[in-house]
Order: structure tokens, then sequence, then C-alpha cells
């Protein structure tokens, strides 16, 4: 399978990608750990007249903590990720980043890319969406920034502009009593896109007994990686047991909008929903304890 | 390593194993021609539809196009795998039959012209309804796929061994059920490839990444009108085969006739894609069985139905549709047997042959069904087996005679190996262990085309200077370990150590060889090979024999040296010589014993070169039905498996936790090789069990043509595996040996079923065995 | 379209290569330097058997552009035997029986290799995991389990190379 011809541009600095995509307009595409839009360019979906290259750029891989906030360079490999940057790193991301593809694929795929392609089921947009995660989007005009909800608008469309990097995700730094989580269930253990995955986060009380607040977000049952409000209703103010968990899963379960393809039916995904939310949220329970 | 023998049984590495490891290996993909020329194929997007018309215009105009052609291009010669089915045109004549399916080839300076060429030819298409399902396919009003086959029946089979309905009348237990699998892949990771090349002389060699080197040779002569004499097909390092590449394939065709036309050597290979789109691998099956047994549990009669789902052409189906039947013939006692299958066209790639053939998926229903009977019976399911399986000698109803057969020590490996006693019964719900038996041909009795032609034929020539052997033989090994194999048979028939046997093979130039297919290698080319070392021997040790003045009788060679049995010989005097001969050498032969190597030596300075060959072609087999061929064979391998296995209650995701397998291989000629095709066939089996489905929408289309989404076992899926050898020691094979490649991956299938019914007290009865269809069921059984 | 220069180092040795933007670094191994043991499965990063190490770690060039390597240590199957004597991993994969028709052999290599320099006592487990992105169709994968075992015990206490 052959690649498609291109002209090939390698910027020396974000500010020098950002002068170049503007004056291609849209025919040029941001190429970072190309395992999504390479794989689109062999299979003729894809043909970008000109082909921008920020895979060297040292300033997209930056990664550091300001006040609350970690910022994650979009040029970040799912497998720095995956290691949990020494530990700072909440624990559903890490989790997530580490399920993608596979060794391999993730020495390359960047946390730019995942969210610019915006799969419905990506392994570090589900993770960041119950985060809370921001995007930093630099333009022409300067930067703004984005929450996820808003950023997500289809399969593969985001609210990032033809002229716009995406350089960094803002997440809150990890604080005492919050956990997360993430479930994955695919077909065989590794190499797998997701059949449904679902990432979890809580904040307990002092108690530790009871959730202060709590966030789950849902992959492959929607056009985007989505927020469930009906189970976070449940989790505030809840018990942090089986119960409450279980009832967040059918919450998850009844915000889900599933549909049939060839990899699995709309019913067996919500219901699967539920599954994993419960499990989740375990999962995160357990990670706030030892927080 | 057996006691009896110097290189065989034992874990001699691989002779290709170091060229592998460094990248050294060349397979087609790494072979550069000089002046070659990129191939690419136009194929249909239509499932089904009538060709008005083809312009080939602008694609011949586009700069850098050398050769474009169509059906009207070359000759209206039909092929196919079996004589008896040739119903593949190379080029779609005014229709075409699937998603695919052939219609045109470029030759071009390179691949993105190529391609681009074929995006130039215009076809006008009239789409005709497509039938993607046996239903469609076989409705009342279903258009005919081909004009030939009515109906769209590809082939029909029916059989029946004793009285059937009689016996019935005789049972205390009459257990039914069905069973449906899906399409499935080969998977290997190399994809088809060749590269044809036509020389000034008229010569065309063709080097493909075959598994068959002689049929592709026939059916190139046949197809282009070469003479037999101008064709020449070489197989290089081969990256699997599983039977989807045990026949020409429409790129060796396209690609022979783009190089006669040009001149120049053509490369064509497929993408992941197109590996899919050709398809030739595992049908999808539906199997409907009536067991009956006495209330004690002996098997008494069989009912079967099966209809497969064949795609748009025969390929290997009309062996597969009598295979589906044959094999259930054994390895138990079974007295009465009906078998009616049908093969049924469809508007989709066609399927072929597959690792185990046609009776993967019957067997897997017939385990399945023995164990519910087993359980309804309330006898356990290990004892169930070993009350009614055959022994060595026993003939089945349909005339397969098991000259060995080390069931009962493989299902008692496997029984005692998994601790099946402590275990079946006892464990949680969301755990089980299930068992299965299995047995596969060793080559099938009769080639794919009628002849009286031996099988194979092997060459083995002397070193001039007598220091070792070259074995020259047109088999082909993919991996399997067949030249290994060979090499070990070699110096175990001639008493040399394996180091002095050199090897090539995979070319049609060397002999006869039908090929890696219906695992037949170790069976008939070692036979050859075997004959071909002892005639050797023979010769060296005939000429040694008048040189020393004794009787032949007195000699023999073993581990390179020569044994003379009575009287002590002098030695020295050929010693001498061969030393004077060699004079400037540092190490000269020393010891009591005269080397092979002098001897060899010395036959060559009275004789010349010595070649020696050998031959095989299996006996006449089998009865006198319809059908009969197929399931025919000198031996039969046969395994038992036991899975242990856990189920996600939530998910129904399963979890292969241990395969515990033993295998009769009959001797083991490589050890290690014997091990690794058993675990291979293993992670097949699982693959198709859990996760192997090829699916298509509505267009006729296939939904997921790559390896991410047509899921082979990864190795965090696949389980711990502990195999055992069983050695029944086969009289009708080279030093006791019979297969192993294909009968190992008999029992997998049935072995996991089994264990999930017992987990979750459910039969599933449809691969694969997804987390959804498990959940599904569960949640349907609340 | 026009090209541009490639410098890069593979198996310790520099090059300089012109080279079109549009050739991924599997194609620039196997044809600009003939390096032809990278494997080419599926071409879009399912099978694993392109995988090279770039700068040390696996990745399957089949989805890295050649220009993408610039400046880069790419180490292919080719680069880690030493003339005739193989590496430790090589020695154990031909001594297991962990290559059957080897097509998927050195990408399995040198994710061990990778994985060995990471880890030198990996668990059985990891093992796995380190090797999940490389698909054998062959071998059931229980031999080149073994083998990188093997290997691991091998190598442990030499220097990882």
């Amino acid at each position: 399978m052959l690649l498609p011809n291109f002209t090939y541009l390698r910027p020396n600095s974000l500010a020098e990608a950002v002068e170049m995509l503007n004056s291609f307009g849209d025919t040029a595409k941001l190429l970072a750990g190309g395992t999504d839009l390479l794989v689109n360019m062999k299979h003729g979906k894809q043909s970008p007249a000109q082909l921008i290259d920020l895979d060297g750029l040292g300033e997209l891989k930056a990664s550091q903590t300001k006040g609350e906030v970690m910022e994650l360079g979009a040029g970040l490999k799912a497998a720095q990720l995956a290691g949990g940057l020494g530990g700072a790193l909440p624990q559903t991301l890490a989790l997530g980043a580490g399920a993608l593809g596979s060794p391999q694929v993730r020495n390359r795929a960047s946390l730019g890319g995942n969210l610019a392609t915006a799969r419905p089921a990506a392994d570090m947009c589900v993770p960041l969406l119950a985060l809370g995660a921001r995007v930093a989007l630099l333009g022409p005009a300067g930067e703004r920034q984005v929450e996820l909800p808003e950023f997500f608008l289809g399969p593969g469309l985001t609210s990032l502009a033809a002229s716009e990097v995406l350089t960094k995700a803002l997440v809150a730094k990890p604080q005492l009593g919050s956990g997360s989580g993430y479930c994955k269930l695919g077909l065989r253990k590794a190499l797998e896109i997701s059949l449904a995955n679902v990432a979890s986060w809580l904040l307990l009380e002092d108690d530790g007994k009871t959730i202060k607040e709590g966030r789950v977000s849902l992959g492959a049952v929607a056009p985007t990686p989505i927020l469930s409000l009906g189970a976070a209703k449940v989790l505030a103010g809840a018990a942090a047991d089986e119960k409450t968990f279980a009832a967040a899963g059918a919450a998850a379960a009844a915000d889900a909008r599933p549909i049939d393809d060839h990899r699995g039916s709309a019913e067996y995904r919500r219901d699967m929903v539920a599954v994993l939310t419960k499990r989740c949220l375990s999962q995160a329970l357990a990670d706030a304890r030892r927080n | 390593m057996s006691a009896a023998y110097d290189v065989i049984g034992s874990r001699a590495p691989r002779k290709d194993a170091p060229a592998k490891a460094t990248g050294a290996a060349q397979y087609l993909e790494d072979l550069r021609f000089k002046d070659e020329l990129a191939g690419a194929l136009l194929q249909s997007p239509h499932a089904h539809a009538l060709i008005k018309s083809i312009d080939t215009s602008k694609a011949k105009a586009l700069p850098g196009v050398v050769e474009v052609i169509t059906a009207e291009d070359v000759p209206r010669v039909k092929y196919g795998v079996s004589p008896a089915r040739y119903d593949e045109d190379l080029f779609a004549v005014n229709k075409v039959r699937y998603v695919g399916d052939e219609i045109a080839a470029v030759a071009a300076e390179d691949m993105a012209t190529a391609l681009k060429a074929v995006s130039l030819i215009e076809i006008e298409y009239e789409p005709l309804p497509h039938m993607l399902t046996v239903e469609e396919a076989t409705a009342e009003d279903a258009p005919w796929i081909h004009d030939e086959f009515p109906g769209n029946v590809c082939a029909e089979v029916h059989q029946e061994f004793g009285d059937v309905a009689a016996a019935f009348q005789e049972c205390d237990l009459i257990q039914e059920g069905r069973f449906v699998s899906k399409r499935q892949d080969g998977g290997f990771i190399e994809p088809n490839q060749c590269v044809a090349v036509y020389g000034q002389d008229g010569m065309l060699t063709l080097h493909s990444s075959t598994q068959v080197p002689h049929y592709v040779q026939r059916t190139v002569s046949m197809v282009t009108g070469l003479p037999m004499a101008k064709v020449r097909v070489i197989k290089p390092y081969v990256g699997g085969g599983f039977g989807p590449k045990a026949a020409a394939s429409p790129i060796d065709l396209a690609s022979s006739f783009l190089a006669i036309r040009t001149g120049r050597p053509v490369r064509m290979a497929y993408t992941r894609e197109q590996v899919f789109l050709f398809g030739r691998a595992r049908h999808g099956f539906t199997h409907e069985m009536k067991i009956g047994v006495k209330k004690d549990g002996t098997l008494v009669a069989l009912e079967h139905s099966a209809t497969l789902d064949g795609g748009a052409y025969s390929s290997f189906g009309i062996a597969t549709v009598y295979y589906s039947g044959s094999l259930l013939g054994g390895p138990y006692k079974l007295p009465n047997m009906k078998y009616d299958g049908r093969r049924i066209y469809t508007n989709k790639p066609a399927c072929g042959a597959q690792r185990g053939h046609g009776a993967v998926i019957a067997r897997a229903l017939f385990e399945q069904q023995l164990d519910i009977i087993a359980e309804k019976l309330g006898i356990d399911q290990v004892e169930l087996r070993l009350k009614n399986m055959m022994e060595t000698g026993d003939v089945t109803c349909n005339d397969l005679a098991m000259s060995s057969l080390g069931m009962r020590q493989c299902i008692e490996a496997v029984a005692d190996g998994s601790d099946w006693t402590k275990k079946k019964g006892t464990l949680p719900k969301g755990k089980g262990i299930g068992m299965a038996c299995g047995f596969f041909v060793s080559g099938a009795g009769y080639p794919i085309y009628r002849s009286e032609t031996f099988h194979c034929t092997v060459t083995i020539k002397a070193d001039e200077d007598g220091g070792g052997v070259k074995v020259l033989t047109a088999a082909a090994e993919i991996g399997q370990g067949s030249d290994t194999t060979m090499a070990m048979i070699a110096a175990e028939g001639l008493g040399i150590p394996y180091d002095m046997v050199r090897i090539e093979s995979g070319d049609t130039d060397f002999g006869i060889d039908l090929g890696a297919y219906s695992s037949r290698t170790t069976m008939m080319t070692g036979h050859a090979t075997k004959e071909a070392a002892e005639n050797l021997k023979d010769m060296i040790l005939g000429e040694l024999a008048q040189e020393l003045g004794v009787e032949r009788t007195r000699l023999d060679i073993k581990r390179g040296l020569v044994k003379i049995a009575g009287e002590p010989v002098d030695i020295m005097p050929l010693r001498v010589k061969y030393i004077k001969e060699h004079r400037g050498w540092e190490t000269q032969p020393e010891g009591k014993e005269l080397t092979f190597n002098e001897a060899s030596r010395v036959a060559y300075l009275r004789r010349g070169t010595l070649v020696a060959t050998g031959k095989y072609k299996p006996p006449v087999l089998g009865g006198k039905y319809k059908g009969a061929a197929v399931g025919t064979s000198t031996a039969y391998g046969c395994s038992a498996q036991v899975a242990e296995v856990s189920v996600d209650m939530e998910t129904g995701q399963i979890t292969v936790e241990r395969i515990t397998d033993a295998h009769d291989c009959g001797q083991a000629i490589n050890l290690t090789s014997v091990e690794a095709q058993m675990e291979g066939s293993v992670g097949m089996g699982l693959g198709e069990a859990l996760f192997e489905e090829v699916k298509f929408d509505s267009e006729g289309r296939i939904q997921n043509p790559s390896l991410g989404e047509y899921h082979i076992p990864t190795i965090v899926d696949m389980p711990p595996m502990s195999c055992i050898v069983v050695e029944s020691d086969e009289p009708n094979g080279p030093f006791g040996a019979k297969e192993v490649g294909e009968g190992a991956i008999m029992p997998t299938i049935p072995a996991i079923l089994n264990a999930v019914r017992d987990a979750i007290g459910i039969a599933i009865d449809e691969t694969p065995l997804s987390p959804e269809r498990i959940y599904m069921a569960l949640k349907k059984a609340k | 379209m026009q090209k541009h220069i490639l410098s890069l180092t593979v198996n310790g040795k520099e090059h300089q290569l012109l080279i079109s933007p549009n050739k991924t670094l599997a194609q620039v191994l196997r044809e600009d330097l003939g390096l032809t043991g990278t494997k080419q499965g599926c071409q879009v990063g399912d099978c694993g058997s392109c995988t090279v190490l770039l700068d040390g770690a696996p990745v399957n060039s089949c989805l890295v552009l050649g220009l993408q390597a610039e400046g880069r240590e790419v180490l292919t199957i080719e680069g880690i035997a030493k003339g005739n004597r193989l590496h430790p991993l090589q020695e154990s994969f031909v001594q297991a029986g962990a290559i059957q028709c080897g097509f998927c052999s050195p990408g399995m290599i040198l994710s061990a290799k990778a994985l060995l320099v990471k880890n030198q006592s990996p668990s059985e487990a990891e093992i796995r995991q380190g090797l999940s992105g490389n698909l054998c169709r062959c071998t059931g994968y229980q031999k080149i389990v073994e083998a990188v075992m093997d290997a691991s015990h091998k190598m442990n206490g030499e220097v990882a190379s």
C-alpha cells in the first residue's frame, strides 16, 4: 500500500507550525505519530497536499504543573503517559494510554493526535473527559482553551480549526481523596478497538466513605466520547459502595446511545456500559483510598 | 530422543532458523529482479453483475503503463483446484461473481502508475441480484451464479454406511444438535506475492509464495498454453500458508501472462485487504447431527447433514464437502453413518481448504454432542471416549483404516496432565474444563487430479569429495519444518550426522511433490527421502564392498562411520589414498573405522557422481463408493485436548486458562517441530473458536479485511500449553511417522466449547464464542 | 514531489539518502538500504512484522515516514548479530523452536530485545505484554515466550546491548 504524494514540511517551532498551517488553508494536515493519519492516507481516505510534521517538536513534549493544573504537551506519546509520568498522572489516563493499540503504536501515538482524531472510543479521550480536561488550541490569533465536551463534535470531528494546533491537554492536578479508573472491553486482550470503554473519576469526602463528586465518561456508545450526566447525579453525595456504583452503572447505561455495527450490537454495548461503569468506579475508589 | 535412532526424534535445530532469525531469509518481497514491472489487478466492486463493456484505452495511454490485459487477451481456459470443478476464468468473461472478482491486470513501471492505470479502466456494469447467504442462494427464484450449476449447488454428497434408520431403532438415546460456524481467514502473516519471469528462451519461471509449486506449475501451463517443460515454479521462503496458498492464485496467472507479453519480470502482490478478497480459506458451515447411542454409552449411529457456504467458485470446496462427512467415521467405532452434504455458491470470495479442511467444524459439533450424551447418560466424558474409541487395526464404516491409533494414550495423557478427575464437576460457576478428540489424514490418498503419478520424488546427490550430501525435493517448506524433517530423515537413512545433509526444496525442477497440504509431507516426502537415502547408502556401500573385497551385507553406516561386521578389515590403504589426495589439509580422517566421507569418496572414484532417487505414492486406498477417495490416507494422526476456561459472567468474555494437548504423530522426527505444530494448531483453533469471523455488509463487501478487525490471537490471548507427544509407531510411515500439521487443530474448538458449557451450563451452538454471544446466551437463560 | 535528504543511523552506520517524503521507514530500510529483514505483513500497523527499534523503542516502521527518522538511530534485525555470532535472543529463538515460517520473527525478536533492555528479568506475563503488538500465526507463541525467557537468563549479568 502506498502513501499518496504530498509536500513535506518540518517546522522548527510551534509558531512556525501555526504559520505554515495558516498559509495552506485546509489542504494541509498536521502529522505527529501518524498511527491514524498515515493509515487513512494509505487507504485513500485522506490525501492532504501538505503534511506538517510536529513529531520532532520538543515544545510539544513538555509536561508541567502550574498551580493546580497539569499541562500535558500534545506531543507526549501514549507510552510516556502509560508510564504515569512518575506517578503524577491520574490513573485513568495512564491506564487509557496503556490500553491503546500495542507497544509499537504507543511509542508513536501522541496525546494530541488521539484528541484531534476524536474517535468515539479513543483510549486517551475517554479518560480525559472523565477528568474534566480542557485542550489548548493555538492559532494565528493566539491560544484559546476549550472544554472537552465542547471540543468533541462527532466521530473524527472537533472544534479544532484548520489553522490551529492542539498544543496541550490541561488536567486538574490529582487531589487528595480523588481517584480514577479505566475499563476497556474488547474481543482480544491486545490490539483492540473497544466494544465499549468507560473512565471514572471520584472525589471522596474527608471521611473517605462518601463521594463528594464523581464523573463517568463512556466510549464507543455515542458519536463522541460522552459524559454520563445521570451517573454523575447518582454519585454526588452518595455512599462510596457497590450499591451506588451499580446504580451509577444503570444510569450510565441509560445515557449511552450505542448503535449496532459489525463489532457488536447496541444492546450488548449498553449492558456492558453498566458493568464497566460499576467496575471502573470500584477501581477509582481503590485508587482514591490509596491517595 | 528415541533410543532406536541417531537423528530421528531429536530436537535438531532447524536448518532454516538462523536465516530467519537474522533477516537473511528471502521471501518473495525480498527478491529483486532486473527491470521489474509492477502489476496490479482490477477487481469487481459488485457482488454480482454483468459486464456490458470494458474500455482500457485510457489505462493503456497512461505514461509508464506497459500492458493491460482482460479476458479477451488470454486463452479461455477454465481452471480451479479439482478438474471436476474447473469453474474459474482468470478474468471475468461477461460477469463478475463477487466483490473482488478479477477483471483486468496492468503492468507498469511502478506501483503508483499501475494503480492509477487500474483506476482508469472503465467498466460498464449491470448489477444483478446478489446472494450473500445460503438461504438467498438456494431460494426458488435465485439467479444462478454459474450457468452450469442450477440452484447454485456447487456439489452434493450423499453417503450411507450401514443402516442408520434401523440402527436408531436400537438406540436408547438419540441426541440432536446443530452448529453454525463462520467464514474465516488463513491469517498467514505474509500476504500472497509472486514474480513471473519470461526468458528469451521461452521459459517461464514463476517465483511464488505458494504451498504447492507442482499444482501451480500445472495450472500455469494449462492456462497459458505453455508446455510443462517451459514452466518452472520456485518457492522461496514462505510466510505461512495454512491452506489458502494451496492452489494457483489469480496473481500467479496474471503475472505470468503479463511477463509473457512484456518480456519483463512482473511482480504482483496482494495487500492485506486483497488477501481477504482472495479468500480460499475456511468455509462457513452449518451442521446438523443426530447421534444414536445405547444407554451404556456405545455409539451406534450418526445422521449428519452439512451445508457449506462456498463463495463464488469451487476452489478446494469440492473436497471440503466430502471431508465434512468422511472424517466423522473415526476415531470412535461407529457402525452406521449417513451423510448429506451440500456446498452452495454465493456471491462472496471463494472458500477453500484451511488447516483441518472440512472436518474441523463437523468435529466440533460431534464432540460437543458426545459431551452432552455423556452427561445425559451419567458417564464421564473421558470414559465415554475411551469406551468407544477405535484401536490400531480397526477400519471405519467408510473404509478408513487405522494402521496405528494412539488414541488411548492421548486421552489418558491429557486427562492426567490436566488433573481431569479432580477438576471435572468441582469447579465453581464461571470456570470450566472440557475435552475433545480428533483425527486427520496423513496426506490425501489421491492427488487432486486423476493420475497414477507418484505423490513425490526425491533426489539425493553425494558430494564428490564425499563429505556431505545434497537433498533435492520439490516439497514446500512453508514454515512447518519440512526441510529440516527431510534432512533428518536423509541423515538417519544414510547413517550420517544431520549437519552433513544440505537440502534445497520447493523448485519444480527438482522433481514432483504435490505440496504442503492435507498434512502429507512427513509421511509421503518422508518416505521418498528415506528411500533415496537408503538407495544412496546402498550405492556407496556397494562400491566400498567391491573396493574392500568383502560381501556387501557385512557393511553398514552408523553415525558417519562404516561398520564392518565379522572379521576385521584393513581400511588403511583406503585412508592413505584419501590422505594423499588431500595433501596439505591440516585435518585428516582418523580413528579405527572408515568414515562416511572416505567411503563416499571411494564410491565416487569408482563410479563417478552418485545420485539416488526415491519416490512414493500411497497404495490404492478406500472403498468403492462415490467420494471414497476423500478421507483416505495411509495413516491417521490423532489427538486429544483438554481446555480449561474462565468465563466473565458479567461480560461474557472467555479466558482460556490452559490447554493440555496430546497428539499421536507415530514417531516424532523432530520433536521440537512436532510440539511447535501442535501449539500453532491450538493457537489457530482458539482464534477460530473465540474471535475469528469474516463479516460482510449487505452489498457483499468485507467489513473487516484487516488484521486489526479480523482477530487472530495475540500473545496475551494464548494460554500456556502443555503439549504431549504420543508415538504409536505407524507401520505405514517413514520411521513410524505420520502427521501432526492439521490433526492437532481438531480437538481445540470442541474442547473449548465443552469447557465453556461446563462453566456456564449452556451449549453454545455458534462460533465465534464472542463475549456478546456468551453474554446474550446467559441473558436469555436467566 | 520534491525529494529530501535524510540523514540517519541504521545499525550503527550513518547514511545520507535522498528520498521521497511519501516513503515509509520500512520502505527506506528495505528499498534504499537493501535491508529486507524488516517485513511488511499488513502495512497499517496491525501485525508488528515491520517492527524496528527507533532510538531503542519498538515502532511499526510502516507507519513512520522515512523523513521522521531524521537524525535518529534505527536498529533492524540485521543489526543485532555480530557477524556470524547470533545475539542471545536469536540463539534462543533458534534453539527453542520459536521460529516456524519466520515472517514475524524479525519484528518479534526486536520487540523482545527492547523489552529485555527495559526489564532484564521479565515474568512470563511481562514478556507477553511486551510482545503484544507482534502477531504470529504459526507458533501459538509458546516457544517464543520460552525463548525470550531463556535469553533473559542468558543475558542477565551481561551488559544489555
